[in-house]
């Protein structure tokens, strides 16, 4: 049987032999149309240094599904911006009001507001309970998750729904009712 | 893999008049679609349509730099030394002041008694928290090998800012009625 | 036998060599007279008269089919850049597939593109079956695996796809990962030791303490995670990102790892860990289900006082 399969073997050798000259009869012939060349090491990498510097970044932001998770962490922190950027301008005024003949005691800041009209009035007091309440609520999220607990995906969905709703109900109460 | 399996059904099924056209030929790219003439017949699938995109808007906040990779794609990036004060002690810090805030805020409005103790400590949990707050958004915003200078300035105005708000806060305090009780009466007014 | 049947057939061909008409051809694409079917030229040398092929204008036509009336055609935007022409802005390509002639996942749908519409589609893949990593990309605005991802089967709905959010781009949805394999190697992801193990032969774990590392050691380095964290997207080069850092968990967490120490103090600084705002997009994404948010919170909590 060996003797048999070395002579099959070697017939097969001779037909691929065959097969690679009758290759070159032209029209069979597999083109290539992109010409290689062979670079060392070092102009490889400048190519690819080169390359690099041309790639663009691919969309993150606009592109992102909006989900509770990223939509609450950016909202906890645009609200933290508001409350303290407004604490912060309320602590520079308040320090520049005698030179600038501001009156910033709690008297007469009271009754300034107590001379609004209403709808202003509303306004102010939910422009301070909504980022306040989402902002406070959320960050008690963020203290239970930085203990470890909460994490798993079920839970911060319904918790996170769960904040916004308090968030609505309190700033709405906080706002029209007290 | 049952794709594979069925070559060409696509076609058929999906745009009749498609071009005759083998499948691998170049000529059915896109890139070839995009440099021929307009007046070519276009050999494009009818399947395929191309539309710009916006990558990027018009007025991009700090849009990324170009790609470079310090050292070979087998170096780890560089491990920064420990500073704990920038790190674990910092955030530790920053919990205990953010979980404090949360009794600080309930009780006086809870209670309705009015406490110049808790109140000041309030104000100056506030101030840590608020500073705390900015500075990491200040991090995360203005990388430092990005905006040397802006990230320098932000944090100097934050901190100015802060020492600011801490004056404004303690006179509020010693001069006037105090935070919760002024909230209180504003919202109220 | 077999091989003395075989080397009979093989002698009772009139040539041994085949001509050069029956031998296979390959995709060439000026030479017109290439695409004339092989087998027609063959027919017409056939030496065998009583084996002679009944011509195609003897026999019945079988047309091809008609396209389907229940046809599900759905829209696929991809996103394409071709590095070679690199000025070029990023583009949306829209292709439309027959679902019921696509398999069920993205992945087949992607394959079917590149197959029978597009070669030029660039896309990367391997197992089809979400333990490589390779096909992770932003579908429908969520980083998941191609291959784990069903095709939404409502056609009113077009799917867009892009590569992982905020990375270079080397090619459509190819993304360069050198930087976050780079920071992966910063965390030495290996066993660090350098007492013998007690019985010189292997480093023992209670059943508790191996228990430690499932939903740890399952973890792809798909990047899905990473590329899904806001914080992430705007410090990558400093910041390690949920992927690399539930690794690095994974041999703070080992038993057998005597670094623990080290590996703490190498993520104790305000950039490598502590970007960590426990946004937690990173586990709502994950393609296999694990929880990097929870191992960066155990991470934190580990080096809380230390």
């Amino acid at each position: 049987m060996a003797s048999q399969r070395i002579f099959q073997l070697g017939l097969r050798r001779t037909a691929a032999s065959g097969f690679t000259r009758t290759q070159t009869a032209g029209r069979i012939v597999q083109r290539r149309f992109a010409a290689t060349q062979n670079v060392n090491q070092e102009t490889g990498q400048e190519i690819l240094a080169n390359q690099r510097l041309k790639r663009p970044v691919s969309p993150h932001l606009a592109i992102y599904r909006p989900q509770i998770t990223w939509y609450a962490s950016s909202l906890n922190r645009i609200t933290g911006i508001l409350l303290s950027g407004g604490l912060y301008l309320f602590g520079i005024a308040y320090l520049a009001a005698p030179t600038l003949g501001w009156h910033l005691e709690t008297p007469s800041m009271v009754a300034a507001v107590a001379s609004w009209p209403v709808f202003a009035k509303i306004s102010a007091k939910a422009l301070v309970a909504f980022p306040f309440f989402f902002h406070s609520v959320n960050g008690l999220r963020h203290l239970t998750w930085d203990l470890g607990l909460g994490l798993k995906n079920q839970t911060v969905i319904r918790t996170g729904w769960t904040a916004v709703g308090f968030t609505v109900v309190s700033a709405l109460y906080y706002t029209f009712l007290v | 893999m049952a794709s594979i399996m069925r070559p060409g059904l696509l076609r058929q099924a999906c745009h009749a008049t498609a071009a005759p056209q083998r499948f691998m030929s170049i000529r059915a790219s896109p890139l070839a679609q995009q440099l021929r003439p307009t007046f070519a017949p276009s050999t494009i699938p009818q399947s395929t349509r191309i539309a710009a995109f916006h990558a990027t808007r018009r007025h991009q906040i700090l849009p990324a730099l170009p790609q470079k990779v310090e050292g070979t794609a087998n170096d780890p990036t560089p491990v920064p030394d420990p500073s704990p004060v920038h790190g674990s002690y910092h955030w530790s810090f920053e919990r205990i002041v953010s979980a404090g805030l949360v009794p600080l805020t309930v009780a006086p409005f809870a209670a309705g008694s009015l406490n110049p103790t808790t109140d000041a400590i309030l104000c100056a949990l506030l101030v840590v928290h608020s500073h705390i707050g900015f500075e990491s958004c200040i991090i995360d915003y203005f990388p430092k090998h990005r905006v040397p200078l802006l990230r320098n300035i932000a944090m100097w105005a934050l901190r100015i800012g802060t020492l600011t708000l801490g004056v404004a806060l303690y006179s509020f305090e010693t001069n006037d009625v105090g935070i919760t009780e002024a909230v209180t009466r504003l919202w109220h007014a | 036998m077999a091989t003395t049947r075989a080397f009979a057939r093989l002698a009772a061909r009139p040539t041994a060599v085949r001509p050069a008409v029956f031998t296979r051809s390959f995709a060439s694409v000026t030479d017109t007279a290439a695409r004339d079917p092989i087998s027609k030229a063959g027919e017409a040398i056939n030496p065998d008269p009583t084996r002679k092929v009944v011509p195609e204008s003897k026999t019945s036509t079988t047309k091809e089919p008609a396209p389907d009336k229940d046809a599900k055609i759905k829209s696929f935007h991809i996103y394409r850049w071709n590095p070679d022409e690199p000025a070029s802005k990023p583009k949306m390509q829209t292709y439309t597939l027959d679902l019921n002639k696509t398999g069920p996942m993205m992945l087949d749908a992607l394959i079917r593109i590149k197959n029978e519409v597009d070669p030029t589609l660039t896309f990367r893949r391997s197992c089809r079956e979400g333990i490589c990593g390779s096909c992770a990309m932003n579908i429908d605005g969520v980083n998941t695996l191609a291959c784990l991802c069903r095709i939404p089967t409502d056609t009113a709905k077009e799917s867009r796809i892009y590569p992982l959010p905020h990375m270079y781009v080397v090619k459509d949805l190819v993304p360069d990962m050198t930087n976050f394999y780079k920071q992966y190697r910063s965390v030495k992801p290996y066993l660090q030791r350098t007492t013998p193990a007690p019985d010189g032969r292997e480093y023992r774990q209670s059943k508790a303490e191996r228990k430690k590392l499932d939903g740890l050691y399952e973890c792809i380095l798909c990047a899905c995670c990473s590329t899904s964290c806001p914080s992430y997207w705007w410090n990558q080069e400093e910041y390690l990102g949920p992927a690399v850092l539930l690794q690095s968990y994974r041999w703070i967490a080992d038993s057998r790892d005597e670094k623990t120490a080290e590996r703490q103090d190498a993520l104790n600084n305000s950039m490598s860990l502590y970007r960590c705002h426990t946004i937690l997009n990173c586990s709502r994404t994950c393609p296999k289900g694990l929880n990097p948010a929870l191992a960066i919170a155990e991470i934190k909590k580990s080096m809380a006082f230390t």
